[in-house]
């Protein structure tokens, strides 16, 4: 952006002062038939992170029970319901929408310099959706006996509790709130970027979420005829699924994971945008190789629709299938080397800030090296045979799911807070509960590689007391991990109720969305941006666009200088 | 295998994190210090997109090369069925010998071939110790093969710890037996456990009642102990185990069976075969003219070859051989001559 073309961004702050997006119109009515893109993010943020308290709450009751052998604290029965109920919500509940329906709705209009995005009304659609998909889920979970693990793995779910066909029939529906989104993301993207955001400009969070939406478009429709027929299998007795109907169980498993396997492109390759926007701003330097790690996102989201077969090695299909999904996996491990490779090479030469959201994003590159990594054990055949179904394969997972995406997350919520809110937060608390996360979380999970390794099946309640040991360090690694969240939501609470007011570019960064005021304008800009410059381009930023304090400071601190 | 992409992976880690922690430290920001811009480096962009593809040509080509030798089973493996079922493990031998539930004996240095079936949901037989797994599907057979290199150790035992590494302490069995230790065989696909019924770690009489304690013995035993074992055949069924008419009640299960189709016991005259009551010790005459009493010879030999010895009126003998053990032809006899008091 130069100085005569468009307006200095920080002058907008100042004269629409009071007028952030949260203050111009009052009462609930104005935020439920709100039309407002950052409204409805907002809204998200809170359903969110309410399914994520709820799937923490079950974690922490699983990794409680099996800090012994045998009985603990609640039967086999209601340990299995647990433990589905922890993958169920953490899976469709929070996961999938987290970054894209939270962040992603509010950021992406921003960051692309429009007003909103392309289709405001089915944005709101798509959020009722989503809340019906949730009430179907609660009430399954309030009503019913649902124990089916998320997979809902056939025939034991057709046998299964008929509240089994409520959650199935939520989770159909969550998928159309995700389908809405991503066309309307997509769109967006194409037909909505400010003047002079040309696509080798386009902010790498935008390029992650719009290879996400394109998976979000394509694969969920898979998933919504998969428990489409597995309803129809149970209300109506059509054989599918189920080899006592004449069904084929291994087909539900294809079908399954021709959706689930992409599913997990939706959910790393938010986390992996977020990192890029994170990386850039703390350390003042344009990603290395951003073409690069641009296109890995797409390729992600391509090779991604090509692996499923890796979840079902051992389930029985032909051993030249096997080969095959064996190979294609591979081919996962180089656009996720890439993004790593270049990732730490931006490093070099930067000007690196440990603020928390830094932390967090270092600690994704770390946790998603370790996580990517093991995935290589996975996808050798001889040795999956071996790891297939045990703590591993867990293990993996949320090294991959929680080190990666939870990370991302956060990294996020702690990187635009201010711009959100309007309000700082305390940064040693923040740092605190970093450490307790990262620990935490270490600590948790891979004692879990250790015991998988050693043969301890997955979704056991019970288990041989030789791995007693390493379930306790679990355990105990998964209660300093609740810590570390419990210091997060006070330290977040406290900066709702009493934080200091936010500078509208309190990081220092050259991004888009930084240039408007805070809390944001209800249209995003007070005029319509033009973008001259990349939103990394540090080196052609004037020194006023990257002041990091309120803007009246900066003419001040200029005079006296 | 698993511990050359152990090092890869732990050298991987180890160059990034430190390249990460070198960076980190270096390039703390310090005032007056910005930062370069950008460049590109084309050439190490595709050198990092390309060079990794080498080796994970060599991961994929050796552990499809393993697979494949885990997949096919050697010609000459001695085969053995397994029945999955909620939550339970049944394995049958040749000759139709149904073992204890849940325990599973094969013969040491012999290639053993477990073609598997599920009566209800999914599930996968796993044995860490000889690192196999797959999946037992319901309607399909799935099969794997292992070969046993070791005879596991006899040891009874109270529990885990008492056992040697790598084994555990058995199933309860079913009567006042020991437990022993035996390697672990474990269900790793999901199947469940019963609602409001309390699941205790070790159930009674060798039955497991949830997925985490669908488990099996695995005992390893030398080749003459498998073949002593297989022609003892089959143990008597459960429900006469500890009785003091064990071989009545046993002949009495393998009639109703194997041969109440044809053979009643109520002593009334009938076709196709002779009823069994008051046969034990009668005069039989045949079709050839001859006669023999019916002692525990002839009764042996008419189960073991129905068309030697062929009683008058009953021309059309449709039976077929049938290949009992001794202990169980011992179980039928004790059967038939019960039914003379």
């Amino acid at each position: 952006m130069t100085a005569e073309a468009a307006p200095t961004p920080h002058s907008s702050a100042t004269s629409h002062e009071g007028e952030g997006y949260l203050t111009h119109e009052r009462g609930l009515k104005s935020w439920l038939f709100t039309l407002d893109h950052k409204r409805i993010g907002v809204m998200y943020l809170g359903s969110i992170l309410a399914a994520f308290l709820l799937g923490g709450i079950m974690a922490l009751l699983v990794r409680t029970e099996l800090m012994f052998p045998g009985e603990t604290m609640m039967e086999a029965d209601t340990y299995n319901q647990v433990f589905t109920l922890h993958g169920a919500i953490m899976v469709f509940l929070f996961i999938i929408p987290s970054i894209p329906a939270a962040l992603g709705n509010f950021f992406l209009p921003i960051m692309l310099g429009a007003k909103d995005v392309a289709f405001p009304r089915l944005n709101l659609g798509s959020f009722y959706i989503y809340m019906l998909g949730t009430v179907f889920t609660v009430v399954a979970i309030l009503v019913g006996h649902v124990d089916t693990g998320w997979t809902f793995y056939t025939p034991y779910s057709a046998r299964a509790d008929t509240s089994v066909v409520w959650m199935t029939m939520g989770v159909f529906i969550l998928g159309f709130s995700s389908i809405l989104t991503g066309v309307n993301f997509i769109a967006t993207v194409h037909k909505m970027r400010a003047p002079g955001l040309h696509w080798k400009r386009l902010p790498l969070f935008i390029w992650g979420i719009y290879a996400t939406s394109i998976i979000q478009v394509l694969a969920t429709p898979v998933l919504a005829i998969t428990l489409l027929l597995l309803t129809l299998e149970k209300t109506l007795t059509i054989g599918i699924f189920d080899p006592a109907l004449g069904g084929d169980p291994v087909l539900f498993q294809h079908f399954f994971w021709f959706y689930s396997h992409p599913a997990v492109y939706i959910m790393i390759l938010p986390g992996m945008a977020v990192i890029n926007e994170v990386i850039a701003t703390f350390t003042n330097r344009k990603i290395f190789g951003y073409m690069f790690v641009a296109m890995s996102s797409i390729s992600l989201a391509l090779v991604g629709f090509l692996v499923w077969g890796h979840h079902m090695f051992t389930a029985g299909m032909s051993e030249y299938a096997t080969m095959v999904f064996s190979a294609l996996t591979f081919l996962v491990a180089i656009p996720s080397g890439v993004k790593v490779f270049n990732w730490v090479a931006t490093l070099y030469q930067g000007s690196i800030s440990f603020k928390s959201p830094m932390l967090y994003a270092l600690g994704f590159i770390a946790l998603f090296t370790i996580g990517g990594l093991t995935g290589l054990f996975l996808g050798i055949l001889s040795v999956d045979i071996h790891l297939h179904d045990t703590y591993f394969v867990v293990a993996h997972f949320h090294y991959v799911m929680v080190g990666g995406t939870v990370f991302g997350f956060l990294s996020g919520i702690h990187y635009w807070w201010p711009k959100m809110t309007g309000k700082m937060y305390n940064e040693t608390l923040a740092r605190v509960a970093f450490t307790l996360v990262f620990i935490g979380f270490n600590v948790t999970f891979f004692s879990q590689f250790i015991m998988g390794s050693q043969g301890m099946p997955r979704r056991y309640y019970d288990y041989l007391d030789q791995f007693q040991p390493l379930h306790m360090a679990s355990s105990g690694g998964a209660y300093i991990l609740g810590l570390g969240f419990i210091v997060m939501l006070w330290m977040f609470v406290k900066s709702l109720m009493s934080g200091e007011k936010a500078p509208p570019n309190p990081w220092g960064s050259a991004g888009y969305e930084w240039m408007t005021s805070t809390p944001v304008h209800p249209h995003n800009f007070a005029e319509p941006p033009v973008m001259t410059r990349g939103p990394y381009d540090y080196h052609l930023c004037k020194e006023e666009e990257l002041w990091d304090g309120f803007p009246e400071d900066f003419e001040k601190q200029k005079a006296e200088a | 295998m698993y511990y050359f992409v152990y090092w890869v992976s732990v050298a991987f880690t180890v160059a990034i994190f430190a390249a990460m922690a070198w960076f980190m430290w270096k390039y703390r920001r310090r005032p007056g210090v910005k930062a370069k811009p950008t460049g590109h480096a084309t050439a190490l962009e595709i050198t990092w997109t390309f060079a990794p593809l080498i080796l994970l040509v060599i991961l994929f080509h050796e552990g499809f090369t393993g697979y494949v030798k885990g997949a096919v089973a050697p010609e000459d493996s001695l085969e053995i069925r397994v029945r999955g079922m909620q939550w339970n493990w049944e394995f049958e031998h040749r000759g139709g010998v149904i073992d204890d539930l849940n325990y599973l004996r094969v013969p040491v240095n012999t290639p053993v071939r477990l073609v598997m079936s599920s009566s209800d949901v999914l599930h996968s037989f796993f044995v860490p110790a000889f690192r196999v797994k797959r999946d037992v599907v319901p309607g399909m057979y799935s099969t794997l093969w292992f070969e046993a290199t070791h005879e596991t150790p006899d040891v009874t035992c109270e529990q885990d710890a008492d056992c040697p590494e790598g084994l555990w302490c058995g199933n309860v069995p079913p009567g006042e037996m020991d437990r022993k230790c035996a390697l672990p065989i474990f269900c790793t696909e999901y199947c469940g456990a019963p609602q409001g019924i309390t699941a205790s770690a070790f159930d009674e009489g060798g039955r497991n009642s949830n997925h985490s304690t669908m488990m099996g013995d695995l005992a390893v035993i030398t080749t003459e102990e498998y073949d002593e074992f297989i022609e003892a055949g089959p143990p008597p069924p459960a429900a006469c185990a500890g009785r003091e008419d064990i071989a009545e009640c046993w002949g009495e299960k393998i009639h109703q069976q194997y041969c109440v189709a044809c053979h009643g016991v109520d002593g009334a005259q009938q076709q196709p075969a002779p009823n069994w009551k008051g046969l034990f010790g009668n005069q039989r005459q045949f079709t050839d003219g001859s006669s023999a009493e019916a002692d525990e010879n002839y009764i042996r030999t008419s189960i073991l070859q129905p068309q030697s010895q062929i009683v008058q009126g009953y021309s059309n003998v449709n039976m077929p051989p049938f290949r009992f053990s001794d202990n169980q032809l011992d179980a039928i006899i004790a059967y038939m001559r019960s039914l003379n008091e």
